[in-house]
């Protein structure tokens, strides 16, 4: 086995062997073969999430179409161009360790980290302008938009329980007028019974303390113009349960994301410290662009599950990335 | 074999003629006493702190899972004595009834998660599979010490949440009483099951690896042991079965920490789909758990019965079968929990048929045994209890597999009987098995043989008086996780309990003896019981790198007094040139590729 310990590697050499193997082809045979069944693992755990969400997906359709509705397809939408450009510079890095060439190896490197990284920054953005719209399930912070909605509601409840307590006064008089007939009397006094129960019944609605995820979903969504398949035909509740898929399924690839990019500052720093001089050593990028890929694959996965399945339109997506990164102020949002 | 027609002088010449030792290459030399001294093997060769916890050697490792592993076999049993302790009055001997729930939840999430799943991959496996191959090492030995320290942490954390608000959802952490009512620390305890689960996946990345990429020249998928096979076919259940575990505890914790109903009724929820996805592993998972034993019956089954497996084909694609089929069966867990009836009947009928594989399995040890030369060595009387218990175990199985029987015996002590038949009776009589057969290998000294047979008869027959009784109380109609039962059960509840004193008095017993013969046990020779496999033809305990140099190997696994054997190793001692060292002499030296 030829090693060499000088810093121009001798021709036709492919570095030291690790202690355990017997040559480089098993090692790197084995490197690669060993990602391939870390990716195995990877499917199945996203799959038991994919499968949870299918069945939900098909039991509560309009309520997933109404989550979707509320979700930022124009930060999708510029993020999924991202992820596959970043694809295909990992691979050109492939073959430029492959043909030795350290100076394109880094700058393929170091692209695809910065279009990882816009990429979690444009996420981390979206995933604020949600908080903002307060579309955190089980939160209890009502938007200023949703307050005034709500505010604007229990004026409107407070409006109607003065009616009633006029209509109340009124009955109450005439249960107790002597000059009306019996008939007349008993009618007010049935009034009377009738009235105090509406007016408790408002004043309890209006004293409720909203939802508020309710409450903001519904500012949302009407900012998102959805009309639903029939009118307002969702149930919120069943709304929160679509948030949580989306939290916990972006979340997790957001952290594989994470993973995958100290992987490539890694193999930055490895490729200054001359560890791609032996371009037999390119099967370590290409095991890490294994995981990049499989990364990017998921989140095909997710853009149609998540994003896609609620009712979007083009413009609909370039305004909403526009007012995202400040280039235009939002049709509705404050 | 020309001897054989002739009439031998007396049957046991013929016998020790033809079912000799076939060595599977040269034998190396014993080194001599003064060798001895001065020889550098794995265990002697750096004593530092350093050296031990930060080692890459799959053999130290496999050390540190021992001894990790008997650790939390202990806190389990202490467990399962709590509950038979108490079960011994019809109201409850010793404990509250909120004690009681915690006591079997840590005896249950313990002895699976922490002893009977880990325990001979992490020991034997670790140790065994780069040696069987003829490999240096692991494919990942960094990886190996990492997911050694992620499961022990893991273990550590999910042990420490027990004891500080303890678990009392049974070890199946079924919504929405987990996720909803139950008042102890299911999140965190569900974190430790995630984390150890995360080392699972791991550690079967690495035997996948090592097996497809770290074979020695010769080394054949036809000449695995089947220690080997059985460790792969472990290997793809927890490779495919794990992440689902692991992403259903997550949801799970997120049910919990935000009250979204992803498994709760009562908020939108469906707690079936939690059944389903955690059977989905949890049944493959007891695969994980019987598997490496059925592994390690085959090694010692062949060895004191100096016979060649019967049906090698079968018993190694009976694993992946069993790997396979078992990923199918999952709904026989859930017959009366509202699954749908038709679904309920093909999962029943999937269920017979994953018996198929473990019956041709029993079915060749048996015909193995036949015409052997049996010795009754501790080993094999561990290994002769696991085909009875486990036959056992498999054929109650089968009363519980079917929907109709199962809606009788279905939550009842059957089950319990069912399931310790299977996974005491199978797997820690195989891992006794194993752990006496490889001492000598592991350590280089050999223990006591009187006191290790009558462990083993201890251990036999405290352990089916005690799960004998529970048969019978289950089909009378006695439920599992209660505390209390009514008083015509105490008989059969007594009977337990005491048994399971003798039980716990022959698991001690090893501790003894064993230790003690790490001091003054005889010196044990490279190959004390003179077995054909791979590892037995290195030196006792091997050195750092397994062999000096990579082996080649020529022959299957358990040729014990073939012909050929004989034949070709007469060959190789004309043909093979003694190495540099003088201790092996290999044919074909240099070799590199694993095919």
């Amino acid at each position: 086995m030829a090693t060499s310990t000088a810093t121009e590697p001798a021709p036709g050499s492919t570095g030291p062997v690790a202690h355990h193997f017997n040559n480089m082809g098993q090692q790197l045979a084995t490197v690669r073969f060993g990602m391939w069944l870390f990716l195995v693992t990877e499917v199945l755990f996203f799959g038991g999430a994919f499968c949870a969400y299918t069945v939900y997906r098909v039991w509560f359709p309009k309520d997933f179409e109404a989550g979707s509705a509320a979700l930022n397809v124009g930060i999708a939408s510029v993020n999924t161009f991202l992820l596959l450009t970043s694809s295909l510079t990992i691979t050109l890095a492939i073959r430029s360790a492959w043909l030795g060439s350290k100076k394109a190896l880094f700058n393929y490197l170091l692209l695809t980290t910065v279009l990882g990284t816009a990429f979690l920054g444009l996420k981390a953005r979206e995933y604020y302008l949600d908080y903002e719209e307060g579309l955190i399930p089980g939160n209890s912070r009502l938007t200023s938009d949703a307050k005034r909605e709500v505010d604007k509601e229990r004026a409107k409840l407070y409006t109607e329980a003065e009616a009633i307590k006029a209509a109340l006064v009124l009955n109450r008089a005439a249960a107790n007028d002597a000059t009306k007939t019996d008939a007349e009397r008993t009618f007010a006094a049935i009034a009377v019974a009738d009235k105090e129960r509406q007016l408790l019944h408002t004043l309890a609605i209006a004293g409720e303390a909203p939802n508020a995820f309710n409450e903001n979903l519904k500012v949302a969504l009407h900012h998102a113009d959805f009309k639903g398949v029939a009118g307002k035909d969702y149930d919120p509740s069943r709304v929160q349960l679509f948030f949580m898929f989306y939290y916990s399924m972006t979340g997790l690839h957001v952290l594989h994301m994470i993973v995958g990019l100290g992987l490539l500052v890694w193999q930055l720093a490895l490729v200054k410290m001359g560890f791609f001089d032996y371009t037999a050593r390119y099967v370590y990028i290409e095991t890490m662009s294994l995981y990049w890929h499989f990364v990017d694959m998921v989140w095909m996965f997710l853009l149609p599950l998540l994003y896609l399945c609620g009712p979007h339109t083009a413009s609909q997506a370039v305004s909403q990335f526009k007012e995202a990164i400040g280039l235009a102020t939002g049709s509705g949002t404050h | 074999m020309a001897t054989l027609t002739e009439t031998p002088a007396s049957y046991e010449s013929l016998i020790v003629e033809r079912l000799d030792y076939t060595p599977q290459m040269l034998p190396p030399r014993e080194p001599t006493a003064a060798e001895d001294e001065t020889r550098r093997h794995y265990l002697n060769h750096d004593y530092s702190l350093f050296g031990w916890l930060f080692t890459v050697d799959h053999k130290r490792i496999g050390l540190m899972y021992l001894v990790a592993v008997s650790v939390f076999f202990l806190f389990g049993g202490i467990a399962a004595g709590l509950v038979r302790t108490n079960l011994i009055t019809p109201t409850g001997a010793i404990l509250e009834l909120d004690q009681y729930n915690k006591a079997f939840t840590a005896h249950g999430t313990i002895m699976l998660f922490l002893f009977l799943i880990p325990v001979i991959p992490g020991v034997l496996g670790n140790f065994l599979v780069p040696i069987m191959i003829g490999a240096k090492d692991m494919a990942f030995p960094k990886l190996n010490l990492a997911s050694f320290y992620v499961w022990f942490f893991g273990a550590l954390f999910f042990v420490y949440q027990l004891l500080v608000g303890g678990l009392d959802t049974g070890w199946t952490l079924y919504p929405p009483y987990s996720s909803k009512y139950s008042h102890t620390n299911v999140l965190y305890a569900g974190l430790g099951i995630f984390i150890t689960g995360f080392s699972s996946i791991l550690s079967g990345l690495n035997i996948i690896a090592t097996v497809h990429k770290m074979r020695c020249p010769g080394m054949t998928w036809g000449r695995l042991p089947l220690f080997v096979w059985a460790m792969y076919a472990t290997s793809v259940i927890q490779l495919l079965g794990t992440p689902v575990l692991a992403v259903t505890v997550v949801m799970l914790a997120v049910e919990k920490l935000f009250g979204i109903g992803i498994f709760d009724p009562t908020i939108g929820g469906d707690p079936l789909l939690f059944q389903h996805m955690f059977w989905f592993y949890s049944h493959p998972a007891v695969y994980i758990m019987i598997l490496p034993g059925m592994g390690v019956i085959n090694e010692v089954l062949t060895c004191f019965s100096r016979k060649n497996i019967f049906g090698y084909k079968a018993v190694a694609w009976s694993s992946v079968g069993i790997a396979v089929v078992g990923f199918l069966v999952w709904g026989h867990h859930m017959f009366l929990a509202g699954q749908g009836y038709y679904l309920g009947m093909v999962f029943a009928l999937l269920t017979m048929l994953v018996a198929v594989p473990s019956a041709i399995k029993v079915f060749n040890w048996t015909a193995t045994l036949y015409g052997g030369v049996i010795s009754f060595q501790a080993p094999m009387i561990f290994t002769l209890g696991f085909i009875v218990l486990f036959t056992v175990g498999g054929l109650t199985g089968l009363f519980l597999g079917t929907m109709g029987t199962d809606i009788h015996l279905h939550d009842t002590y059957f089950v319990i009987a069912h399931f310790h038949y299977t996974m005491v009776g199978g797997m820690m009589f195989a891992w006794q098995a194993g752990l006496h057969f490889w001492w000598p290998k592991i350590t280089g000294k050999m223990y006591s043989d009187f006191w290790s047979r009558l462990a083993a008869i201890v251990m036999l027959v405290g352990f089916a008086l005690t799960f004998l009784p529970q048969f019978v109380v289950g089909y009378l109609g006695m439920p599992r996780r209660y505390p209390n039962y009514p008083p015509e059960f105490q008989i059969y509840n007594v009977l337990s309990t005491g048994a399971a004193y003798i039980q716990g008095l022959g698991y001690a017993m090893p501790i003894f003896y064993l230790t003690a013969s790490l001091f003054f046990g005889k010196k044990a020779g490279n190959n004390p019981y003179r077995a054909t496999g791979l590892e037995w033809q290195t030196t006792s305990p091997p050195e750092a790198h397994n062999f000096p140099e990579t082996p080649t190997v020529y022959f299957g696994p358990y040729e014990y007094g073939v012909e050929d054997g004989l034949r070709i190793v007469d060959d190789l001692e004309r043909t093979a040139k003694p190495s540099s060292n003088g201790v092996y002499a290999t044919a074909n030296q240099g070799v590199t590729s694993g095919h």
